[in-house]
């Protein structure tokens, strides 16, 4: 017969990983020999588990308690946070979350609807975070392939020419300087064989608005007015008698709804 | 799983920590109430692909132990002890009162590994993380302390009554 161990059980980490239920198989024979041959180590064992037991059924007890409205609110609001957080990880770092917002939906020609509307699917199985800005730097990519011409700002009134010529539509200016933000430029991009005029706008405090006009088809639906979120940004669109909007910004519904006045006048 | 019944499961886990941190429901509920207040304003420090449960756990235990210092003294809430779900008894009672006792006495750094461990929603190096301290030093401290909690228990006199406890489950 085996002597009984001489160690203290309190040091012995494979006795806490038995009580825990970690022990790995391979260990549980010998450990329940142990138990077997050394008393000590036995109270011990039982004694932990009956604590631990004890705790367990009064943690339990919070299932038993009424719901907590404020706590399921709460609740609601992180779950929303936390996408956000994923989706903006997923997505992008934040030097290249701009950039993507306006490509992601003016370039890669899926609109916001295509992009962002199947979020749910997209987010059930979110690649790792490095695979967002390759996506971004993508997009970019491909923008530049079916961008025709670039204005500077000082050139607003070559560029509207040109685009109106271009767009067999008269494009005007969104002008958005009555809101304290100037040109940085205006682009044509092309994407399957839809023309889009879009201007980039910022103000003194360097937040960035990207307006986009294309022509409206016969057969595309009247789209009413809409605000929609993403992360911090935020995107109206809506169709006029000829063209079809997008206004992408950050800010609140107010700003876009403010922007989107400006640019419809 | 999606994200939003992997937070409802972790409310639920959290709810079930405070109540045998603070030993009062409304307390409890406050304190879940403060960690999800406070993880909203810090959603953005989240990664992720990392798992949210030590992340929020982490944000309860430094806001309990925040209340802890504020308050300095801990309620004296024996009274409202919540009640075990089992063979609710008197004896029960009295065990479980006994032992949130002598958890009382133990200092914090032991006390929590053995409340967290207790939970069984946690492995070692989870609640290692959500205690912000390496494997290694939750292992001892989770040793000493429950090598320190039998021995208070064992000066109460609970031996004899789990000698009772188990006369009365075998009856």
């Amino acid at each position: 017969m085996n002597p009984p161990d001489r160690r203290d059980p309190a040091d012995d980490m494979e006795l806490m990983a038995y009580v825990d239920g970690t022990l790995p198989p391979e260990d549980m024979a010998r450990v329940e020999a142990r138990l077997a041959r050394d008393p000590e180590a036995r109270d011990s064992v039982a004694q932990w588990r009956h604590f631990d037991n004890l705790l367990h059924e009064s943690a339990r007890s919070a299932d038993t308690l009424p719901p907590n409205l404020k706590i399921a609110a709460l609740e609601r609001q992180l779950a929303a946070r936390l996408e956000r957080r994923r989706m903006r990880a997923f997505l992008l770092g934040p030097r290249l979350r701009q950039l993507a917002a306006s490509v992601a939906i003016f370039a890669a020609g899926w609109g916001a609807h295509a992009f962002y509307g199947t979020g749910s699917s997209m987010m059930a199985e979110l690649p790792p975070g490095f695979v967002g800005p390759t996506l971004a730097g993508h997009y970019a990519y491909v923008h530049a392939a079916h961008q025709r011409a670039e204005f500077g700002g000082d050139q607003m009134t070559e560029a509207l020419a040109w685009l109106s010529n271009e767009m067999q539509q008269r494009i005007e200016s969104p002008r958005l300087e009555r809101l304290g933000y100037e040109i940085d430029s205006a682009r044509l991009v092309v994407v399957d064989n839809e023309p889009y005029a879009i201007f980039y706008y910022r103000n003194a405090e360097d937040e960035r608005v990207t307006v986009s006009m294309t022509p409206r088809r016969a057969t595309q639906p009247d789209y009413v007015f809409r605000v929609a979120r993403f992360e911090d940004d935020r995107m109206a669109y809506w169709s006029g008698d000829q063209l079809n909007y997008t206004v992408v910004a950050s800010g609140g519904a107010d700003t876009l709804t403010s922007l989107a006045a400006a640019v419809q006048e | 799983m999606t994200l939003k019944s992997e937070l409802h499961s972790h409310v639920g886990s959290l709810r079930r920590y405070a109540l045998v941190l603070t030993r009062d429901p409304v307390a409890a509920d406050d304190l879940v109430q403060e960690t999800l207040v406070k993880a909203i304003a810090k959603a953005d420090t989240f990664q992720p692909g990392t798992d949210l449960r030590p992340w929020l756990f982490r944000i309860l235990h430094n806001t309990h132990v925040s209340d802890l210092r504020r308050a300095r003294t801990r309620n004296d809430a024996a009274a409202d002890l919540p009640e075990p779900l089992a063979r609710e008894c008197q004896h029960t009672q009295l065990e479980l009162k006994q032992v949130l006792g002598a958890l009382d006495q133990l200092p914090e750094a032991q006390r929590l590994p053995i409340i967290l461990i207790a939970l069984r929603e946690m492995s070692y190096t989870e609640a290692a993380r959500t205690l912000d301290v390496p494997l290694g030093t939750f292992m001892s401290r989770l040793a000493r302390g429950r090598a320190a909690l039998r021995g208070i228990v064992q000066g109460m006199g609970s031996g004899k009554l789990s000698l009772l406890k188990r006369k009365g489950e075998e009856s």
